[in-house]
């Protein structure tokens, strides 16, 4: 008996005492107003560094805090997430489709794209991390087909990244910009498709797991964010960023949960953080942390670290989102179609 | 005790035992260690002093004490009935006992969104009450109590069935009551069993991580347990604080374990 007491009472001082050390938490009376973002997963550090400089501002302005609560999943997590009940405010996201998705269930209300920057607050394009010095020579999209390379890329099921990366090799090659297809032929656009997705050793959940797991040693090239490999080199690594003569422009949506806010009664805080994200203040920071942006000012004062693309397009190429999910991305699309030819070999 | 001399035989099942055990656990530990480490005691002390880093282990901790608490007074239940009554499904129910051990914890997150999530079959009912389970905390704690259920059972019931009838027999002949009978006499040789039961349970139930990162939806400092901080810190490049929450779980659980393990000796030495 008496074992059995010592045992409980260990246990639960250990459990008390760790416990016990919550350390204040969110909690916030009158005067305090309170923002739930749901991102995904690459802008994260710049958010790090802007949410500090609104809430000072928000402050100033008004004399009240603000608390954020905050979550970075994989782009589609995320999307789901909130439409399943996660509360979000605001959601940051990697592509259009993902703020559709939350439209469509009714949580969104206003029309988000309807301003001066469609909606979207940072853009990206899509590139390659290689490893130091370029060993194997890799230039362009043709390169990812020789045999024998290993190449990491996230699961388009899952992460936004990994279709911006489908969409940039698929739309370059339908365009007729890489070497040895000819344009406007999608059986060869398949075919590209096929001998990458044939290379492709580990398929991450997000665009973040598979550049760390490209950091960890694993593959000889990533396709990834151009502003992941930025971010990633600023943390010290030493691999390196090469920008393919055609690839596709990243347009990162970012909306306001009409529902939740207006459940929340954060309506009037939510919409000053987004106009906050895009003054040119708050966009040099995205600026600093790899990421293009949409404000012409602060685009202008970073053009000289985001070199202009041969042949740039965006996704009005494939006509839009809602033909993309169908087409390319739906049960039995292109992808699908792909990626099952590869299985069979 | 007589000294045996070894054969080489045993000395060889030994070695192979030893360099098993050796590269399995004591490698990993190594490398943890080091990690912490590897860049000086002051990104340590960095990290220590992070509040989200309390926050989830506190909230890790809240959520298993809380699930070892209900274990292991269900868990004991369970065993009781299975063991001692007869009815319809019992096997069934015996066989539902494992599923946790079946399903991945990404799976037991899913499940409870289809369930609690805005489209689930059960939001109404909470939300009519003003009640949140999914991406919050009682959410968490369900689906921690779901992957924990084996542990306690598992261990009682092989308890349960050794029982010694005759003792309780004579309990009662004597005039025990129904309460007095157990705790005089089926308690004490549940004890083993029950420090086993929460240790398990509880390095369980601080380790999940699929199934709370799904129903929590990892909100910093409010649905964070302790593992889903070390995720995020590798996705973030924050390895010392990884490694460091890493540390500091491993060794509230070997703790636990060797304080279980040590009591279980004791008592050992003492009916010897």
């Amino acid at each position: 008996m008496k074992q059995i007491k010592i045992f409980t009472l260990f246990f639960i001082s250990v459990a008390m005492a760790l416990a016990g050390c919550t350390g204040g938490g969110a909690e916030g009376g009158s005067g305090t107003d309170r923002i739930v973002l749901a991102a995904y997963t690459t802008p994260r550090e710049a958010y790090g560094q802007l949410i500090p400089l609104f809430q000072s501002q928000w402050l100033a302005e008004t004399g009240r805090r603000v608390v954020f609560e905050e979550s970075y999943l994989g782009s589609g997590a995320q999307s789901r997430a909130v439409v399943e009940g996660f509360e979000a405010d605001i959601v940051a996201l990697s592509l259009a489709a993902d703020v559709n998705r939350i439209k469509q269930a009714g949580l969104i209300t206003h029309d988000w794209q309807q301003n001066d920057h469609n909606g979207f607050v940072t853009t990206s394009v899509v590139a390659f991390a290689v490893r130091k010095g370029n060993p194997l020579q890799i230039q362009d999209w043709s390169d990812l087909r020789r045999p024998g390379i290993e190449i990491l890329t996230p699961n388009p099921k899952m992460s936004g990244g990994a279709m911006w990366n489908i969409l940039g090799a698929y739309g370059a090659a339908l365009r007729g910009n890489i070497d040895g297809i000819p344009g406007e032929d999608p059986e060869a656009a398949m075919m590209l498709l096929k001998d990458i997705l044939r290379n492709v050793s580990v398929m991450d959940q997000s665009a973040r797991d598979s550049i760390v797991n490209y950091e960890m040693g694993i593959g000889d090239l990533a396709i990834t964010y151009e502003n992941e490999v930025l971010v990633g080199r600023n943390s010290g690594q030493d691999y390196e960023l090469i920008l393919p003569a055609s690839t596709i422009l990243i347009e990162n949506p970012i909306a306001i949960v009409d529902v939740n806010v207006d459940k929340h009664g954060s309506r009037e805080v939510t919409e000053a953080f987004l106009d906050f994200l895009l003054t040119p203040e708050a966009q040099a920071i995205f600026a600093q942390h790899g990421l293009r942006v949409v404000n012409p000012e602060a685009a202008a004062a970073s053009a000289e670290f985001y070199p202009e693309i041969d042949d740039l397009f965006t996704v009005d190429f494939f006509v839009g989102w809602d033909q993309v999910m169908i087409e390319i991305f739906g049960d039995g699309g292109l992808y699908d179609q792909v990626l099952l030819q590869v299985h069979r070999r | 005790m007589i000294k045996e001399r070894k054969t080489w035989g045993a000395r060889v099942l030994i070695g192979v035992v030893m360099i098993y055990m050796g590269i399995l656990i004591i490698a990993p530990l190594v490398g943890l260690v080091t990690g912490v480490f590897e860049r000086g005691l002051q990104p340590v002390f960095l990290t220590l002093t992070l509040p989200l880093l309390h926050q989830s282990l506190s909230l890790s901790l809240q959520i298993a004490l809380v699930v070892v608490v209900v274990q292991t007074i269900f868990g004991t239940l369970i065993a009781w009935v299975l063991v001692r009554q007869d009815f319809r499904f019992k096997t069934v129910l015996n066989g539902f006992i494992d599923i946790p051990f079946a399903i991945s914890g990404v799976v037991v997150g899913y499940m409870l969104l289809l369930l609690f999530g805005r489209q689930g079959l059960l939001f109404p009912l909470v939300d009519w009450l003003n009640f949140r389970v999914a991406f919050a905390v009682p959410g968490m704690f369900l689906a921690t109590l779901f992957v924990c259920l084996p542990f306690m059972v598992r261990e009682m019931i092989p308890v349960f069935e050794n029982l010694d009838r005759q003792q309780e027999k004579a309990a009662a002949t004597l005039g025990a009551n129904t309460w007095l009978r157990f705790w005089r006499v089926i308690f004490p040789q549940m004890k083993t069993a029950l420090i086993y039961g929460i240790t398990l349970t509880f390095a369980r139930a601080m380790g999940e991580f699929g199934s709370v990162l799904v129903i929590g939806g990892g909100i910093r400092g409010r649905t964070e347990t302790a593992t889903v901080f070390i995720f995020r810190s590798l996705d973030e490049r924050r390895f010392v604080d990884a490694y460091v929450a890493a540390l500091i779980l491993g060794f509230l659980s070997v703790l636990i374990v060797l304080v279980a393990d040590g009591i279980k000796k004791a008592r050992e030495k003492k009916e010897s």
